[in-house]
């Protein structure tokens, strides 16, 4: 099954640089070079959120976490069997820069994008925002159209 | 996806348990300072108001939250950043803060604790008996 389409930044910081850490980094710097023009896309997010995703008996789930990001802020886009899910997380005006003890938070624009196997209901997707976790909803259908569509977020 | 296949985590229905194990990872923070609070923002995604416990010592702030599965178990996974976890970090705190005044709220998956600045950081008078 084709689900998942890689951010490579993201794998520095979530896989623990173990014995195969050099040998991961070196395969990874290749896969960036080699890359082609969707995964460009993504290089110019500030940032891409952590996924989960998992199937169920009559549907595929994504889950993202993007934590601070206001629901009208997020799209998500269903072109060619790729699924994306963008955005942005816009950063409190209140205070100025110079009053920060620490910022670990990321900003700005972010983006995911996902391959879908053919067999989802590509106009029966359903998303939601709680707790700062997006879920998408991808049920399972016999066939699937290819058309771009858009998604509202509940 | 051939090439990616070091990022991708397939598991087994009967693999979950063995890689669903809790983790307990440190949510990342931002500290800004305003005229009378320190103001500590920390990105709990998937935790719950009610998951949630902050207890504060005479020099520590320490945050705990909990975050449910993110999916059931009869689902198959197929590919996990997130997983099982839980969130923990402390802070120390200096005397400059009044504890009593202490307020913390959850929105968007992102925990806001307003720590006011403490009066015993001005200037005060001492009686001598």
């Amino acid at each position: 099954m084709s689900l998942v389409r890689w951010n490579p930044t993201r794998e520095l910081t979530t896989w623990p640089s173990g014995l195969f850490g050099l040998q991961r980094e070196m395969n990874k710097m290749f896969d960036t070079f080699f890359r082609g023009t969707e995964e460009d896309d993504a290089a110019f997010a500030a940032w891409s959120p952590a996924v989960d995703i998992t199937e169920h008996e009559d549907a595929y789930v994504v889950k993202a976490e993007l934590p601070g990001v206001n629901k009208d802020d997020v799209k998500i886009t269903l072109e060619s069997n790729i699924l994306t899910i963008h955005g942005e997380k816009k950063q409190e005006k209140e205070t100025k820069k110079e009053n920060y003890h620490r910022v670990e938070r990321s900003y700005g624009s972010f983006q995911r994008s996902f391959t879908l196997p053919t067999t989802v209901k590509s106009d029966k997707i359903e998303a939601q925002y709680k707790d700062g976790v997006l879920t998408v909803a991808l049920p399972k259908a016999e066939e699937a159209k290819p058309k771009q569509i858009e998604v509202k977020v509940k | 996806m051939e090439n990616n296949k070091y990022a991708l985590m397939p598991l087994s229905s009967s693999a979950i348990t063995k890689h669903q194990q809790e983790r307990t990872v440190e949510p990342v923070a931002d500290i800004y300072e305003t005229n009378d609070a320190f103001v500590v923002k920390l990105d709990m995604p998937g935790s719950s108001k009610e998951g949630i416990k902050l207890s504060i010592e005479p020099d520590r702030l320490s945050i705990r939250g909990a975050v449910g599965l993110l999916f059931n178990e009869k689902a198959n996974v197929t590919f996990s950043e997130i997983g099982w976890k839980s969130y923990y970090r402390e802070f120390n705190l200096g005397n400059g803060v009044n504890h009593e005044g202490i307020e913390a709220q959850f929105e968007n998956g992102v925990l806001t604790i307003t720590l006011p600045k403490a009066e015993s950081m001005k200037a005060r008078e001492i009686t001598i008996h």
